[in-house]
């Protein structure tokens, strides 16, 4: 098709050709063209097949408000071709059709109409129940819109965006743009969303103004050009608002461009005020048969027009109900399309200009007609106009019929923030009856219509804005409101609803094929109220949301429940419309995840570990170093730190240090033990607990300083210990503070029987056991001056010293460590190692042995809680309970009768011989070289605790599943006495 | 998510911010004569109630500081204790 290639409303760029494939054949759109003005240009006109009756389906409208137009493209099924911006090189497919949407098989569908009345997937397919999943396969396959292919992953590149702004405007139109200036003129920020690729709203396309101003399309541009300029507002287009939300919460998605590093970003805004401006769209037309192919929106015709330079259509007749439809009409015969007719269903108040001008071209005008029906089948071959009183009618050949009834606000965004909307008996429009403070609306959405009014309400909708906002003028704003109500209104919108009939083919909603008489059908069954006749029918429920049925639905209700009544006068009878809720328009919940980034904290060894192979994995916030080694039992580094000496990096472990009047309080409050008791210079092994006793950390705490102490915590409790104690002291009052060092402590982690050799190398300070004996602590530095605070521990049941370093020095330490143990056999472990280890020697990681409802008596370590401190430490009322009931589980040892079996951890402990057969389940189970035996720990009830009980092992994941025999047995495993920590 | 939060240091945040520390039941109940049964109402045992609740919260990703607000849960908005708006 040739385009209109001299307009100067022209969005796209003839000169820059952009190729795509369609059904395996090329095609030729331009730069600026969505997919699907790129394919009606190409001479497409059945973009799909309706999702129950298989109906061929065109472009209706322009912006995304049914699923007619939605389409597979680049294997993304459902793709809105209106409002993708056609990407060279596009593979575009149809989709619902068997075939082509051109030829469907499934075409015989529509003739089974009356089978499907509505509601009837509720009410036939469920007898015979043997039936349904036969009938189940058959609908699927028929029904729905795009197939996504088993193995679809989205590829797409996610972004999120939380900009702040005084004044979030929603709508790049006329209004909105005045709306910004007006507010930015008096210093607010102000951020202006539009959802398509340009500003300008409605005025973008038009010519015609009124009297001697500019014409529209250029009174855009300069509004734009003075919005896009000013460093206050600043231009989002292609992001269509999606959520609304109380407090002002914006939210809204922008599709990136050619040039955006992003496919979706994610928006998300909290404006102190609101200013809505999304003006409005046409209000279908209700006839038989009115969505065929060369039905359109006389809107989506001009703009086809206009802005992409394309002739819908060979001949062309109007059915309309407000004046941008005439003035269609007219613009569209002037840029040579040959006009038949044109019908209004108003009776008086036309635009006396249009009307002249209609005339001047000899373009047959019939006020008080609408259209009929339309014949054809796969496109439009001729329209049949009625007088609305029913009285005359003609049927006039033509391929395109321009049809709206007249005007509907995009009233959706506003209604998210302002709740159910009523029935407007001057416009005819749904508008909400409450506005929420700092929320305002504009333009066209009110029902304006004369370009100086819809300008001048955004001004005073920004004002009002800035006025909410704190600035001073709210006088101005008041004058330009006084300027408004002094010109003339807009005429009352078109309140028709349809001829007469039973409404078989007359389609209220496209998406669900739902027609006039699925409503007619349910109002008959009872349903009284749009939001009961949409579940039933599920007119509004498909892609579009309410799209082209929203205003439609609760008029044909009202004209079903009162047709005694006059057709245009329903004012007082028509019900509230159906709720609007987020997201206004699809969106892929990739775009709401954004990002995705994985947030995640390196150790300051990280690197200098991953040099020497490490594998890593995610603890907590944190990577840690899993294992160095090939061998996945990691039996070599456990080995080395048997027999030589390993070093483990710790530095995720949390560290903190208290300090102040009321620190030990503190402590007090949430230890279950005496923490008054710590003795200088010596480590105390501490517990914490929640409420019920059961234990949520574990660590150790030392005294360094009057008043002053440091304490550890486990790996994944870091993040909230400050908030647990400040929460458990909220009502004391006690004066402490409190700092989280553990993003700038390191630690190293030096155990094996060779570890105070390769220290001794490493530092001047005297680390013999006489000097330096088990569970105590020492600051010393090592060479070179580095600072470190050493703990010997025994965690892993070998001597072992627990270096705390300034992260900064960790490196360094790192390095020279490494060094000094080269001829000692040193190497890195990692926590896979360290978990054997530590399960050798009977150490618990909570967590692993334990769960939410593990109290601390539970893992056998009642000697952590202390019954007579002067605080009462949180958790002690119910451990006080718990020492007198029975029924809990208890921890033992257990070893495997057959040392070559290793259960998983979890397995599940069972006794055949009692009611309840489950008796405990292991926490963690492993092959121990040390000990040649597999040795784990488990809860237990308290029958099977004693030493020498027989238990079994289940193992659900062998095929058949098994039982395996093992021992309760004494912990610790290795080292009974402890002797090798104590070295 | 759209809740609003005024934290009496940092002023209006975002409700995610924070982070909800259970209804406000005053101080921990004292000594030794608590009951079970009392100790559990404290702990466990929350009113729910659809109106105006007293919370307890904490500014997680601000000040850190743990304070008492109004919140209507009928509207997911904070409020006055009367159930103005705050």
């Amino acid at each position: 098709m040739k385009r209109l290639t001299s307009l100067p409303t022209l969005r796209v760029d003839v000169g820059r050709p952009v190729p795509f494939v369609y059904k395996n054949q090329t095609g030729r759109g331009f730069k600026g063209d969505t997919i699907a003005t790129a394919l009606y240009a190409a001479g497409v006109r059945i973009f799909s097949r309706s999702l129950k009756y298989h109906r061929p389906r065109g472009l209706f409208s322009l912006d995304g408000e049914s699923s007619n137009t939605m389409m597979t493209v680049n294997g993304v099924p459902n793709v809105r071709t209106e409002t993708t911006l056609l990407a060279e090189g596009a593979m575009i497919r149809d989709q619902n059709a068997i075939f082509t949407a051109r030829n469907d098989l499934l075409g015989f569908m529509d003739r089974l109409d009356r089978f499907m009345p509505a509601g009837f997937y509720y009410e036939t397919m469920h007898k015979p129940a043997s039936l349904w999943p036969v009938a189940a396969k058959m609908v699927r396959k028929a029904a729905g819109l795009g197939r996504i292919a088993p193995d679809f992953r989205f590829s797409g590149a996610c972004d999120e965006m939380y900009p702040a702004a005084d004044l979030c405007v929603i709508g790049g139109g006329p209004a909105g743009m005045e709306a910004a200036l007006a507010a930015a003129d008096q210093g607010l920020r102000v951020i202006l969303l539009e959802a398509r690729p340009w500003l300008g709203g409605s005025f973008d396309y038009r010519e015609r103004g009124s009297g001697e101003d500019a014409p529209l399309y250029r009174q855009a541009a300069d509004l734009a050009s003075r919005v896009s300029t000013r460093a206050a507002i600043r231009v989002f287009t292609r992001t269509a608002m999606v959520g609304g939300y109380s407090d002002n919460l914006v939210t809204a998605v922008t599709e990136g461009g050619p040039d955006d590093p992003f496919d979706y970003r994610y928006l998300e805004m909290r404006p102190r005020a609101v200013v809505v401006a999304t003006g409005s769209r046409e209000r279908p037309l209700i006839f038989e048969n009115n969505e065929r192919p060369g039905v359109m929106l006389p809107d989506c015709a001009l703009r086809l027009a206009r802005t992409y330079g394309i002739l819908a259509g060979r001949e062309a007749v109007f059915s309309v109900g407000h004046d941008l439809g005439l003035e269609a009409a007219l613009d569209l015969s002037e840029l040579g399309l040959p006009v038949r007719a044109v019908a209004d269903v108003r009776t008086k108040g036309h635009d006396p200009a249009l009307v002249r001008g209609l005339a001047d071209r000899r373009i047959p005008f019939y006020p008080g007609w609408a259209a009929a029906a339309v014949e054809g089948k796969k496109g439009v071959k001729s329209v049949r106009l009625a007088s609305c009183d029913g009285g005359q009618y003609r049927i006039l050949t033509c391929d395109l019929l321009a049809a709206a009834a007249g005007h509907t606000p995009a009233v959706e965004p506003l209604s998210l923030f302002c709740g159910p909307l009523a029935y407007d008996g001057q416009t005819g429009y749904f508008l909400p009856r409450t506005y929420p403070a700092g929320v305002f609306a504009a333009g066209r959405i009110y029902g304006l219509e004369a370009p100086q009014n819809i300008r001048i309400s955004g001004r005073v909708a920004g004002l009002d804005a800035a006025a909410f906002c704190g600035a001073d003028c709210r006088g101005a704003a008041d004058a330009h409101r006084n300027e408004l109500a002094a010109l003339p209104m807009g005429r009352p919108a078109s309140k028709w609803v349809a001829f007469p009939g039973p409404w078989r083919k007359h389609f209220v909603d496209f998406d669900e094929d739902v027609t006039g008489k699925h409503i007619r059908q349910a109002v008959g069954r009872g349903f009284g109220v749009p939001e009961l006749i949409k579940r039933f029918t599920a007119a509004g429920t498909g892609p579009g949301q309410g799209g082209i049925s929203g205003h439609n639905l609760p008029l044909l209700v009202a004209a079903i429940k009162n047709p005694s009544r006059d057709r245009t006068d329903i004012h007082g009878t028509v019900p509230a419309p159906t709720t609007v809720r987020p997201p206004l328009r699809p969106v892929f919940l990739a775009a709401y995840a954004g990002s995705g980034r994985e947030m995640v904290k390196r150790t300051p060894v990280h690197d200098a570990q991953a040099w020497e192979g490490a594998v890593f994995r995610r603890v907590g916030v944190w990577h840690r170093a899993r294992y160095f080694s090939a061998d996945l039992d990691v039996s070599e580094e456990v080995d080395n730190v048997r027999t030589n000496v390993g070093m483990l990096d710790a530095s995720t472990l949390g560290c903190f240090r208290i300090f102040g009047p009321d620190a030990l309080s503190a402590l007090q409050r949430v230890y279950a033990g005496d923490m008054s008791k710590i003795k200088d210079g010596r480590v105390k092994y501490a517990a914490m607990c929640n409420h019920d006793g059961c234990v949520i950390d574990d660590g150790v705490v030392i005294r360094i300083g009057e008043n002053d102490y440091m304490f550890t915590t486990s790996t994944g409790r870091a993040g909230e210990t400050v908030e647990w104690i400040r929460y458990h002291t909220r009502f004391d009052n006690w004066d402490f503070h409190l700092v989280n060092q553990t993003d700038g402590t390191g630690v190293i982690n030096l155990a094996g029987p060779r570890a105070r050799d390769v220290l001794e190398r490493v530092t001047d300070a005297d680390v013999s056991n006489q000097a330096f004996s088990f569970g105590c602590w020492k600051d010393f530095s090592l060479s070179g001056g580095i600072p470190v605070r050493c703990l010997r521990l025994g965690f892993v049941g070998e001597l072992s010293f627990e270096l705390n370093i300034p992260a900064s020095y960790m490196q360094a330490a790192w390095d020279m460590l490494r060094k000094a143990g080269s001829g000692f056999g040193l190497r890195p472990f990692g926590v896979e190692a360290q978990n054997i280890l530590r399960l050798e020697k009977g150490h618990v990681i909570l967590g692993q042995e334990s769960e939410q409802r593990t109290n601390l008596l539970d893992l056998n370590m009642g000697f952590l809680f202390s019954r007579d401190k002067d605080i009462r430490p949180v958790g002690a009322d119910a451990l006080l309970q718990a020492e007198k009931d029975a029924g809990r589980l208890t921890l033992v040892g257990i070893r495997m009768t057959d040392s070559s079996c290793v259960p998983p951890d979890g397995s599940i402990l069972v006794d055949d011989q009692v009611v309840d057969p489950v008796i405990g389940y292991v926490g963690t189970i492993r092959k121990s070289r040390a000990l040649d035996a597999v040795v784990g720990m488990a809860l237990v009830e308290r029958a099977w605790t004693a030493e020498g009980t027989r238990l079994a092992v289940y193992d659900g994941g062998g095929e058949p599943s098994e039982r395996h025999d093992a021992t309760v047995v004494r912990m610790p495993f290795y080292d009974p006495e402890g002797i090798r920590m104590r070295m | 998510m759209s809740l609003l939060i005024h934290c009496p240091i940092c002023g209006r945040r975002n409700g995610y911010e924070f982070r909800y520390g259970g209804e406000d039941k005053g101080a921990y109940p004292a000594g030794r004569s608590l009951t079970p049964e009392a100790w559990y109402e404290y702990v466990h045992a929350n009113t729910c109630s659809a109106g105006v609740v007293a919370e307890w919260w904490c500014h997680r990703h601000g000040c850190g500081l743990w304070f008492t607000i109004f919140r209507d849960t009928r509207t997911n908005r904070q409020v006055l204790e009367h159930g103005g708006r705050s």
